[in-house]
């Protein structure tokens, strides 16, 4: 099923372009250019909505900024005798219009990305509204409702194409943008994508910028939009703002959505479909909100996932095979360099009017484990979210390795060799337990869109390493046999060890464990404690956020004890088992004195 | 200025129906972070329905207001049930696209029912201009905005001072907890959307006679709404009420003064920008993230 799932766009393929040859008649032949022009824009969009996670719904508009873009750069050339005889003017105009259109992308990206899911989705409406309104007024320019008429048909040389040639054309663009579809997806760039959708803070902590993230994928996603534009303008010689109603948005996210979000031929199946479906039916020309409408509502009801989401692996619970005994080995040289030291220098929080954190001072020596304990709402967890950068200080400062640690991020932090693990896990749905580990181990190698399109997805060298490392950090953790198993159908103490292999993917310093051993059983408490030894045995700092004493008191050097914001304790496991406070925090005063 | 002050009264009247529509968006987002992408066809349909019946069936309009208004509370109820419900329960954010469908639904069934030509509404309190000062306002925008610092005031004290609204509130900031404590979740979110709806449905009563009846009366009207919410911050009530009518003054001043053409596409490009420096909006609180 599988396969087919992935052989069919190209038979579909195929088949579009025998099809002139069967098929007569220019009407069938526009119709083609048309579901080739869309699928482009619907490419472009699942790469944004199905992969990434968001939602525009501001699509037309970006697909007029190409269209407007290149009609009347070529109008504007066309009468002159150098582009008349190279054709180079439609070319130019294509290239500008797709350039037009990611700026424009990337105009909106900055401020509608600091916001996520609906808040995007509506932004991107109102944004589709300001320039349906600009083409409508600027009359000098876009011609007002009349639109631009007279574009320069599209020429190769001096050759002006036919419709059946152009189809070809725009054929081949189409093929072309589901191949840059995939390696984009395949890459380590798309990995983050996807990982992203599923988690944001997850994909923070292993020091990937998520704004950053957000506004290139959207940028790349609107030069697909102005490119499909650029090529509807030269398909059609004509473009009016009621080309690029906000209706057409709804559609390109109703192709996706119909043909299967974050499947690589989702778009090609959704295009096809919903752009033919209307031509069946035309004498419902009346009812088409009606049609659309529910075509939505049926598809989401009946169809989550999509025609294509039919042909997913299922999602049963893998059944690998098992490393008896973790590579001892395998922790050798994870550690970047020798653990780092930490000091919280009367570090304060409050939020509204209470203070979670107050004047708390601790010195963490380098290569300890040093665990950090007190009851439930001490501010052990806002203490980590401090150290790394996920919240700013009231006060006080933080040292790492005797300088001031300066972060603003939760990705900043990790990228300076602070990682951490989550008290609620965090990890990117059906994605990999390989997949997991290597989203952090390639987050460091800087590999980014463009390096996606050269590299061509899988493979290389760099790759291979990456792979080979993040195996190393799996079976370090125990999960040595689970590396093709999705996450989501892990056991719930994997699903923690997994966290603690993705943070060792960003080779920390110093390694926050956010409780760690919660809600896992006595022989997963075990060999968690087992695998911390080994993580210090390499040398890195570790912070042990727990509420399970013998696992505490087994691993730790040094043991700092909170409540109410405070330090109230700290000494060797020995020492703090015997304090007064430490006793009275825990069970309350009356048993102090027993 | 006295043109000044003209243009600014009858822009506050519009701007109290903007606040009371982009209300409706903040008391869904506020209990359950689901949104009504098609609150502005909600408006429509609540609009139509006057239309329909005050001029077609000559229904005294107080009866027609709270017809209008229970329609469309139930109409939500059901609405809720069928296209939020199922997908809030899978965590999934494609409510979007299906409220959206329910909106396309409506603007198409409202094409086949009344016709898509603009219709005139004629106000119940007649069309003599009231004259206050250096103003003439019609009864309609006097109306309009009495019934808008009513329905806020209401609101305020519904949230602040009874235990339902407390209970709204509690469901906003957890609904796992608040279900602990005993508070139907489950009531909470149908019955605010549905409340939404038919706040919806009071603005389409209030606004056809100032517009006209027709089926894109509402794409826009719900567009500037959400606008103003998120200008304002969407879980900030008052905060709506205020950028609401200042909103609508601007954009009387805007139209008055400069070209009706550019109205929208500054209101619009104001909101983009307010996100940029400020995505909590004026009003609201700065959200805190929990890791």
């Amino acid at each position: 099923m599988r396969r087919l799932g992935r052989g069919l766009p190209w038979l579909l393929l195929l088949l579009a372009s025998l099809a002139p040859l069967l098929v007569e008649g220019t009407y069938f032949r526009y119709l083609g250019i048309i579901v080739f022009i869309y699928g482009i824009v619907a490419v472009g969009l699942n790469v944004l909505a199905g992969y990434a996670g968001q939602f525009s719904l501001g699509h037309a508009a970006l697909m007029a900024m190409g269209a407007y873009s290149t009609a009347i750069l070529s109008k504007a050339l066309a009468p002159l005798p150098f582009f008349a005889a190279t054709g180079l003017h439609i070319w130019l105009g294509i290239v500008l219009g797709t350039c037009v259109a990611a700026a424009f992308g990337a105009l909106l990206a900055f401020p509608a990305l600091r916001v996520r899911g609906p808040y995007l989705a509506m932004v991107t409406i109102a944004f589709g509204w300001v320039i349906f309104k600009i083409l409508q007024e600027w009359v000098s320019v876009t011609g007002g409702d009349l639109g631009l008429a007279s574009i320069p048909k599209a020429q190769i040389g001096p050759w002006e194409l036919s419709t059946r040639e152009y189809y070809y054309v725009v054929l081949a663009f189409f093929a072309l943008s589901l191949v840059l579809q995939r390696r984009i997806v395949e890459s380590p760039f798309g990995m983050r994508l996807r990982a992203m959708k599923h988690s944001e803070i997850g994909i923070a902590s292993v020091g990937i910028n998520v704004y950053r993230l957000k506004v290139t994928v959207f940028i790349v996603s609107a030069a697909f939009a102005g490119f499909g534009g650029a090529l509807f303008a030269h398909q059609q010689n004509y473009v009016s703002p009621d080309n690029f109603q906000f209706f057409s948005s709804v559609f390109f996210l109703l192709a996706i959505l119909f043909g299967g979000a974050g499947t690589l031929s989702g778009p090609v199946i959704g295009a096809a479909v919903l752009t033919l479906l209307p031509e069946f039916l035309h004498d419902f020309d009346k009812y088409r909100l009606i049609v659309y409408g529910s075509f939505i509502l049926l598809t989401l009801y009946f169809l989550p996932n999509g025609v294509m989401g039919m042909f997913r692996r299922p999602q049963g619970r893998a059944t690998p095979k098992i490393d008896a005994e973790p590579a001892q080995d395998a922790s050798r040289d994870m550690a970047a360099s020798r653990g780092a030291s930490l000091e919280l220098r009367a570090i304060s929080r409050t939020f509204g009017g209470v203070a979670a954190v107050r004047e708390a001072s601790f010195k963490i020596e380098a290569g300890a484990v040093h665990a950090l304990i007190g009851p439930n709402g001490a501010g052990k967890t806002t203490i980590i979210n401090l150290i790394t950068g996920f919240y700013r200080a009231s006060s006080g400062e933080i040292l790492l390795d005797g300088a001031p640690l300066n972060v603003s991020s939760m990705d900043g932090a990790a990228r300076l060799g602070i990682a951490r693990t989550f008290q609620t896990i965090k990890l990117f749905g059906e994605m990999t337990v390989l997949e997991h580990v290597l989203v952090g181990v390639s987050s460091s190698s800087r590999a980014g869109f463009w390096s996606a399109l050269l590299s061509g997805g899988r493979g290389g060298p760099k790759q291979d390493g990456d792979i080979a490392t993040a195996r190393e950090l799996i079976r370090c953790v125990g999960l040595g046999g689970y590396e093709e198993v999705p996450a989501s159908t892990l056991a719930y103490g994997h699903r923690r060890l997994l966290e603690i292999a993705r943070a060792l993917a960003v080779k920390p310093r110093v390694l926050l464990l956010d409780e760690p051993a919660a809600g896992l059983v006595a022989e997963e408490i075990a060999a968690l404690g087992a695998v911390i030894r080994r993580l210090k045995n390499t040398g890195m700092t570790i912070v042990l956020v727990e509420h399970h004493m013998d696992l505490v008191i087994k691993v730790s050097d040094r043991i700092t004890v909170v409540d109410h914001g405070t330090v109230i304790a700290e000494g060797s496991p020995a020492d703090v088992q015997r304090d007064a406070r430490v006793v009275a925090a825990y069970l309350g005063p009356s048993h102090v004195a027993a | 200025m006295s043109f000044f002050l003209q243009i600014a009264a009858s822009g506050i009247a519009t701007g109290a129906i903007y606040g009371l529509i982009a209300v409706g968006y903040s008391l869904t987002f506020t209990t359950t972070k689901v949104l009504n992408f098609a609150l502005g066809m909600w408006v429509m349909l609540g609009g139509m329905i006057t239309y329909s019946l005050v001029v077609q069936h000559h229904v005294p309009a107080l009866i027609v207001l709270p017809l209008v208004m229970a329609a469309l509370f139930l109409l939500g109820v059901v609405a809720e049930r069928f296209t939020v419900l199922p997908f809030l329960r899978a965590g999934s954010d494609v409510w979007v696209m299906t409220t959206l469908g329910v909106g396309l639904l409506m603007i198409d069934f409202a094409e086949i029912i009344w016709g898509r030509s603009p219709t005139p509404v004629p106000s119940f309190l007649g069309n003599r201009p009231v004259v206050i000062g250096p103003l003439s306002l019609l009864p309609q925008q006097i109306f309009i905005i009495a019934v808008a610092c009513v329905v806020f005031v209401a609101l305020d004290y519904f949230y602040r001072r009874t235990l339902t609204g407390k209970a709204f509130r509690a469901v906003a900031h957890s609904g796992e907890v608040s279900s602990l404590m005993g508070i139907n979740t489950r009531w909470v979110q149908r019955t605010s959307y549905a409340a939404a709806a038919a706040l919806a449905g009071l603005a389409g009563f209030m606004v056809v006679p100032l517009t006209l009846a027709e089926p894109q009366l509402g794409t826009v009207l719900g567009l500037k709404a959400f606008a103003i919410a998120i200008i304002a911050g969407l879980g900030a009530p008052r905060g709506i009420l205020i950028c609401g009518l200042v909103y609508g003054a601007l954009e009387a001043l805007i139209s008055g003064y400069l070209y009706t053409g550019v109205r929208d596409i500054l209101g619009f490009s104001l909101m983009i920008l307010a996100l940029f420096l400020k995505p909590e909006g004026i009003f609201g609180k700065p959200i805190e993230e929990r890791a």
